[in-house]
């Protein structure tokens, strides 16, 4: 019976997953946890003072051997890198592992130099109990790093208020979504 | 559900595409033109199809091209088919996005949106009257699928499944790859019976053979009695169908190895030739596992948690699934706990004693490995003179002219009285590390002077947490009359058979030897006995990924204190 409920369950998806919705886009106010991560060169980083330091960030949720969202988003973040003129603004973009037993720095390191990440985007790992605040904070929680879900944090630098994109954007929707938040 | 495209899609697609021809134009023109695909022999195109499928790279050698989500552009080489569509071509389902099968037994048929892993001749049987929602590929169809994202029934695929720029040549080598991915079930697969085998070494004793073999036999008779039921009525419909014809019985081999370890490989190879199986379940060594891990390698063959303490430690294999890295992760710990440490002075000059044994060689080359993977300078290792040789003024000498203020001891308990000489060096003693694995037992009898300054690597759940795990593996020990708990050979064999149980549900009817691993790389994590989470993903080897630091309480009768976090960076 469980098989069926699955099957049912898969076909379900599929069918979802043939006409995506569009993204949804919510603003909310999350309360960044006060604890430290570890980035991809093994350096402890406050994340409190990371986040809430007025620069310009965007976070995502991502793990070093998913299947299919993470590379999408990490597409997304490679792309919106290239396109950013040199000179112009800075935005640090922050890739947060939801599989900290597995994303050592060395397995980071390794992610972002597949990306051809260039400075400005950092994977953070941490202890497990540390990422599910994290993700908790965001309301961005999930139990299984499998079921996770396509998830794009922009922080708009003036109010501190946090954009909240459900779904996967294309690069001209990344980019415009950057300029609304005035990021660009 | 199939939709039509809209009146300049293909433009809008070919546009970015475009771009990413022209941005690679230089670096193309500096590349040796691929020969066409007509002149290369099969196997050629194998080689090259493969690397396009798990890599992302043309057979030009320059990264595949592509376009995800409407117009990201993606580099062959951040990822690729292999990333979705796992090794074996079965797909993924992940994020609420199911990637569809790749593989030639499915490609080469219809798809159906009910009941899709039906057969035809079942289909007919049942007379299912549905039509497809696709029908077979063709070279022609497929090809178009993969530079538009179009199926032949109409049906676009997600924008997460990437467009791909590829000339004629190179999609005809991706094709003969997708031709031969997955095509005949593997062997082992014989009637209605999968076939498995598992390895015990000739150093194993008795009882730890029968630790092991005990739960997966009571497993497979376990398993082989389900098919009792299918007469039932949930069976007979067409779910019911679907669902027990993903059934096989199983079938255990006991494969003994004899002699030395390098006569190992050629004994396995006979072993499989005569007597070919779908995987090896669990397998039990006291020594180095790695003779066995290279004929699984050689032979393209899934070994299943193996009991050992050994592994052999790769980044890139595939075909074994430990639980962990064995003695090499409690060194990798040991690093890690001491550069984290608050306290710099006590990662100010590390010194390692190393036993000349399999055990101690590992523990020393985990932490070598990862105290350089953490910035640190080399270190200086010393080996240990033979078991018990070295008192409290030997290990005194040594200290006195290394002064370190950490010493890794990789050895047995044979060194308890020598500690002593950790606390005779001026107003800070010297801090140890000790191995819980290799102290087995003998762990809590530390000599209480000592046990302030002595941390210990402790690879398992704590203690005392670790009873109501344990006891779930009680379940598969009918049968089994002498108990060794401490060994954890059952309770190790029974997390074996639960991820085993899972990997068989979900691999279905695909009875292909890449696809069992990838099924396995794609289960949630696993609180199962012994370890403190069994943790996977595709690729990811080495289940449990850390280890505790503890130190021994005080008292006569003392207990393990845990000092650290379970400790994975």
């Amino acid at each position: 019976m469980r098989r069926i409920s699955m099957a049912l369950g898969m076909t379900a998806v599929v069918l979802s997953a043939q006409a995506p919705p569009p993204y949804t886009r919510t603003l909310e106010t999350y309360t960044v946890p006060d604890l430290v991560l570890v980035n991809q060169d093994g350096a402890k980083v406050k994340l409190k003072g990371l986040l809430d330091s007025g620069e310009p960030i965007i976070l995502d949720f991502i793990f070093g051997t998913c299947t299919t969202i993470c590379p999408v988003l990490s597409a997304g973040y490679a792309n919106l890198q290239a396109k950013l003129p040199p000179g112009g603004p800075k935005i640090h973009l922050v890739s947060i592992s939801i599989d900290p037993e597995n994303d050592t720095p060395k397995v980071m390191r390794d992610y972002l130099k597949r990306y051809r990440a260039k400075p400005g985007w950092d994977f953070f790992t941490g202890r497990r109990e540390d990422i599910d605040k994290v993700m908790n904070a965001f309301n961005a929680y999930i139990p299984n790093k499998m079921s996770h879900y396509p998830l794009t944090l922009i922080r708009d630098p003036k109010t501190g208020k946090w954009i909240r994109i459900f779904g996967l954007m294309s690069s001209s929707e990344f980019m415009a979504e950057c300029k609304k938040a005035g990021l660009l | 559900m199939s939709s039509r495209p809209e009146p300049g899609a293909f433009r809008r697609l070919l546009a970015p595409l475009l771009g990413v021809l022209l941005l690679a134009t230089p670096a193309l023109a500096q590349v040796k033109p691929a020969p066409a695909a007509a002149e290369l022999t099969s196997e050629q195109k194998l080689v090259l199809g493969e690397r396009m499928y798990r890599q992302g790279i043309l057979p030009s050698g320059e990264p595949m091209s592509s376009i995800v989500s409407g117009d990201v552009q993606v580099a062959g080489t951040s990822f690729s088919c292999v990333s979705c569509h796992l090794r074996g071509g079965l797909g993924s389902w992940e994020g609420g996005i199911v990637t569809l099968p790749t593989n030639a037994a499915r490609l080469s048929i219809p798809r159906y949106w009910k009941f899709p892993n039906l057969s035809l001749e079942e289909r007919k049987e049942l007379k299912l009257q549905n039509p497809p929602a696709r029908p077979a590929y063709t070279d022609a169809t497929l090809a178009h699928l993969i530079r538009t994202g179009r199926d032949p029934g109409g049906t676009d695929m997600h924008p997460v499944m990437p467009r791909y720029y590829l000339s004629d040549p190179d999609m005809a080598i991706l094709l003969h790859y997708l031709a031969n991915l997955s095509a005949r079930h593997s062997p082992g697969v014989i009637g209605d019976t999968l076939h498995f085998a598992t390895v015990i070494t000739p150093e194993v004793s008795v009882d730890d053979q029968q630790a092991m073999l005990v739960p997966i036999n009571n497993y497979v008779k376990r398993h082989n009695q389900f098919s009792a039921g299918f007469g039932n009525r949930m069976y007979l419909g067409v779910g019911g169908n679907e669902m027990s014809g993903a059934y096989r019985k199983m079938a255990l081999s006991v494969w003994r190895l004899q002699g030395a370890p390098d006569t190992w490989g050629r004994q396995l190879e006979a072993f499989l030739a005569k007597d070919p199986v779908f995987a090896m379940l669990g397998g039990i060594s006291y020594g180095d596992w790695k003779p066995v891990h290279d004929f699984c390698e050689r032979s393209q063959l899934p070994c299943l948690f193996p009991i050992t303490d050994l592994p052999a430690v790769s980044d890139t294999d595939w075909y074994t699934q430990y639980f962990s890295k064995g003695y090499y992760q409690e060194g990798q710990a040991a690093a890690r706990y001491l550069n984290g440490l608050d306290n710099p002075a006590a990662a100010r000059k590390v010194l390692q004693l190393v036993q000349d044994t399999p055990q101690g060689r590992a523990l020393a080359q985990g932490f070598r490995e990862a105290w350089a993977e953490l910035g640190q300078p080399p270190i200086k290792e010393l080996p240990l003179p033979r078991e018990g040789a070295l008192d409290a003024s030997g290990l005194a000498a040594i200290l006195d002219q290394e002064k370190p203020s950490t010493v890794l001891l990789w050895t047995g308990d044979s060194i308890y009285p020598a500690l002593d000489a950790l606390l005779r060096k001026g107003p800070t003693p010297v801090n140890g590390f000790l191995s819980a694995r290799l102290l087995g037992a003998q762990v809590t009898s530390l000599p209480e002077q000592v046990r302030a300054h002595v941390w210990i690597t402790y690879p398992y759940r704590e203690p005392h947490l670790e009873p109501k795990f344990s006891a779930y593996a009680d379940t598969l020990l009918a049968g089994l009359t002498k108990r060794h708990p401490e060994t954890r050979v059952s309770t190790r064999t029974y997390a074996m058979v639960q991820v085993l149980r899972q990997a068989l549900m979900d691999m279905d009817r695909h009875f292909y030897r890449d696809n069992l691993l990838d099924r396995i790389g794609m289960q949630r994590d696993q609180i199962l006995p012994d370890y403190l989470r069994l943790s996977f993903g595709p690729g990811q080897r080495y289940a449990s990924k850390g280890c505790y630091i503890m130190q021994v309480g005080p008292g006569a009768t003392p207990v393990l204190v845990r000092k650290s976090e379970w400790v994975i960076h």
